[in-house]
């Protein structure tokens, strides 16, 4: 209870940038006091309502669930309502998105990508209205993968995504969530080659930066591990 | 600014204001009826409240052969106080296993202790052991959906704010006019059908748990197109919220923390709650059920020993968690841990030091009022979910959201279809209003005045302190005039800062605050006429429930003033939905 009124003055760095009228993008700096454990949301929020009201930036449920407040902080991808702030941040929009203004991407064409995968089982017959028998431990795990926020935080840090052919750690955790789903009964692993799969260097970065602890990583190796002595099923 | 602003023209059969569970539900269901759909998102598609619920689902799932309908019928009415709807009610109870499986078929698992058996719990208010689940909660079942509507090409356009429906002379929806954020353009969209589902209005409160965009727009859309509130005068807020740091202050703690053994057992005691002198308040309030009773008992309790002086420093009040049940917890809800870890310690993560809570405004009971199939009384508006009232009365089961967006989202779509498909709105109906309107908004752009930001912190706190857990006819009075000054005398001195109209925040502040007015007063216009108390609506001045005001209160518009009036309940035992051509 101590560290709830201990504070501290951080240094925001904020790329602006407003493609509609801006050539460029450019740092504006700022200042704010406050507890020492705010988090970065906290102090893009008081920039908001303190120092720049023009200041476009996005958050909906401050609490780690949505996933909309993805930024960049000293480089890193981070969701800025759980990140801690630090003395010093330099705090961009999240790479490699398109932006629409200041600190807020343009979402669409994740969700272009998401939709591409087909990400619903799909089924030998119908749902029959009764409990699908699925092992207690399987749902639990399907669960995990379900609970990915679609931030893109992984995207984002992902050094294959920079360098290769590879649509991300996301949409490939996803894919491990349908190929692990007994429901469905589409081979799963063919979208994962052709997501660019075989590029992910291991580096596991993902996993690290991962805000709702799930490794995508895992799932890269499990669709590996699958394609060389054949998938359990 | 612009006299003439520019709007774009768009066509649709149904258009659907809000990207949660209900939004996305009648989605699937207008699409599926043949509908075109599209559905507006404020914010990013995922930015919603469902995805922050702990998605806890009550449905009599036949695994307890002790439960059936009839009872969660009968717990939904007594937590409700009596004055649900009781059509609504029924249905809710009758369908909402139903829908639960529906979710199942697009991929959500819930928990199970066998590979056919749902995990069971109890949930605050119910009587039964009841209660599923997922432990991917709200966000697994806004997941799960998104991804059906995407195998159907369901549009779902990001940053697009419903501004108001646009109607013809007779009053019937033509249209949509939709403020498009994300370029700062306008578009009205010539539709037979709107849906709200824009959920409830947790961000009237100073302290409230749920998302940034729960301003309330929906309701006050509804409001001015003519429709009519009911039941607006409840506001249930969670008893068990984070006290601090100040970023998730009211940011709920889930049930399991609460409940501990009694999460399982019926018989067993809730964690205990204590005031700064040790005190089981609780008790004062509800000896029979305790700190297991309805979360309107707890929260008022709760906010009585805080308001009286008897909380911590930090306002709230000690939390004695069941040690016993960290191992379970840790395995169903490690994410809450983790939480309680960071903002907390590991002593109060582990269960094993008191944890401060407070109650925190949570979800709108009342809403628009409906009909069985999502009808409101404004032909063509249709709305679903945490912006319907009257399925949960004057307070709502723990777990009962969940199937209410389910079952009330999918009859909107469905019903929403069905009127769109004979509706023949020709396009561009109505344009000449929308602009009025349109230009209207524009009028704070580029000129100096008063910040939206600070106007809606003077309403979030009025609401806080007057229209919340404790009211009386005095601070209602006041409260009424204040936000009738501010009307008056704040609005029109409004101003918009950025000059880009791309993402303008301020500008969307605006709007929203003009929502938030609208309702603010519906709300405290009802609180102050029932001179009573009942489920989530506490007054001071008439502390006892008085059976004389076992009715509902309908809030409607005339001639531009709110007009609050009284009607009989809507009771039935058994509902009979009236004939409907789509089932």
């Amino acid at each position: 209870m101590s560290t709830v009124h201990a504070t501290v003055t951080v240094t925001a760095e904020i790329l602006r940038y407003d493609p509609t009228s801006d050539a460029a993008p450019r740092y504006q700096t700022f200042e704010v006091k406050g507890p020492a454990n705010m988090r970065v949301l906290d102090v893009i929020r008081s920039i908001y309502e303190g120092q720049a009201a023009d200041l476009a930036y996005q958050f909906a449920c401050r609490i780690g669930r949505c996933g909309t407040c993805a930024v960049r902080v000293n480089g890193t991808p981070v969701l800025a309502c759980q990140e801690v702030c630090k003395p010093a941040m330099r705090i961009e929009p999240l790479s490699p998105f398109p932006v629409l203004r200041d600190l807020v991407i343009d979402r669409s064409e994740i969700d272009d990508r998401y939709a591409a995968l087909e990400l619903v089982p799909q089924r030998a017959v119908p749902h029959d209205g009764t409990p699908e028998p699925v092992d207690p431990k399987l749902a639990l795990n399907i669960c995990a993968y379900d609970s990915c926020l679609a931030c893109m935080v992984c995207v984002s840090a992902c050094p294959a995504v920079d360098e290769r052919p590879f649509d991300g750690p996301a949409f490939m955790l996803k894919l491990r969530q349908m190929a692990i789903h007994p429901a469905d009964q589409r081979n799963r692993l063919p979208q994962a080659l052709k997501g660019g799969m075989l590029e992910c260097f291991g580096c596991d970065l993902c996993t690290q930066l991962c805000p709702a602890d799930l490794s995508p990583a895992q799932a890269i190796r499990d669709f590996r591990r699958d394609m060389i002595f054949g998938a359990p099923r | 600014m612009s006299q003439n602003p520019e709007i774009v023209l768009e066509q649709a059969d149904v258009v659907i204001a809000g990207s949660g569970a209900a939004g996305m539900r009648a989605a699937i269901a207008a699409h599926d009826a043949g509908a075109r759909v599209v559905v507006l998102a404020k914010g990013p598609a995922r930015a919603t409240h469902t995805r922050m619920s702990g998605g806890r689902y009550n449905a009599v799932s036949g695994l307890n052969p002790d439960d059936n309908t009839d009872a969660f019928f009968r717990d939904t009415l007594d937590s409700g106080a009596g004055i649900n709807d009781h059509r609504l009610a029924r249905i809710l109870a009758d369908e909402a296993m139903d829908r639960a499986y529906d979710l199942e078929a697009y991929g959500l698992t819930w928990d199970r202790k066998a590979a056919r058996e749902f995990s069971l719990s109890m949930t605050g208010g119910g009587s039964f052991v009841r209660t599923i689940g997922s432990a991917d909660e709200g966000i697994g079942i806004t997941e799960v959906m998104i991804h059906q509507l995407h195998v159907r090409d369901i549009r779902i356009a990001d940053f697009h704010m419903l501004v108001d429906t646009v109607c013809d002379d007779a009053g019937r929806v033509v249209g949509a006019l939709v403020l498009d954020l994300s370029r700062g353009k306008w578009r009205m969209f010539s539709c037979g059908a709107v849906i709200i589902a824009t959920g409830g209005t947790s961000q009237l409160y100073e302290t409230s748990s749920g998302p940034t965009i729960n301003t309330g727009d929906g309701i006050a859309i509804g409001l001015r197109a003519g429709a009519e509130l009911v039941d607006i005068e409840f506001m249930q807020f969670i008893p068990i919220s984070f006290v601090y740091p100040r970023s998730i202050r009211g940011y709920t703690l889930t049930e399991p923390a609460h409940y501990g053994m009694r999460h399982y057992d019926p018989t067993a005691d809730a964690a205990h709650l204590l005031n700064n002198k040790g005190e089981r308040f609780v008790l004062k309030h509800d000896p029979v059920r305790k700190e297991g009773s309805t979360r309107d008992v707890l929260a008022r309790a709760i906010m009585l020993e805080i308001l009286e002086g008897r909380g911590t420093p930090e306002g709230g009040v000690l939390m004695m968690p069941d040690e016993r049940v960290f191992g379970s917890f840790l395995r169903e809800r490690p994410i809450y841990v983790k939480r309680l870890l960071e903002n907390y310690g590991e002593a109060q993560a582990r269960l094993q030091a008191p944890i401060q809570v407070m109650p925190s405004a949570l979800y709108t009971l009342g809403g628009v009022r409906i009909d069985p199939w999502c009808r409101s009384g404004v032909p063509g508006l249709f709305v679903g979910g945490e912006a319907a009232g009257g399925v949960h009365g004057a307070n709502r089961l723990g777990g009962s959201s969940m199937p209410d967006i389910q079952v009330f989202g999918r009859r909107a779509g469905m019903a929403a279809a069905e009127h769109a498909r004979d509706a023949g709105v020709q396009p561009g109906q109505g344009l000449g209003w929308a602009k009025a309107r349109a230009a209207q908004l524009e009028t704070p752009l580029g000129r100096d005045g008063l910040r939206p930001v600070e106007v809606k912190r003077q309403v979030q706190k009025l609401m806080w302190d007057h229209v919340g857990l404790v009211r009386c006819g005095d601070k209602l009075r006041s409260t009424l005039q204040a936000f009738s000054d501010i009307r008056r005398s704040v609005l029109p001195q409004l101003a918009v800062t950025g000059r880009s109209r791309v993402l303008n925040r301020e500008w969307m502040e605006m709007i929203e605050l003009e929502n938030m007015l609208d309702i603010g007063e519906s709300m405290a216009s009802a609180a102050l006429a029932r001179e009573e108390t009942r489920g989530a609506h506490y007054r001071t001045d008439f502390p006892a429930i008085d059976p004389a005001w076992c009715l509902n209160l309908v809030v409607g518009r005339r001639n531009g003033d709110l007009d609050v009036r009284k009607t009989p309940l809507m009771r039935f035992a058994r509902d009979t939905a009236p004939a409907f051509a789509a089932e």
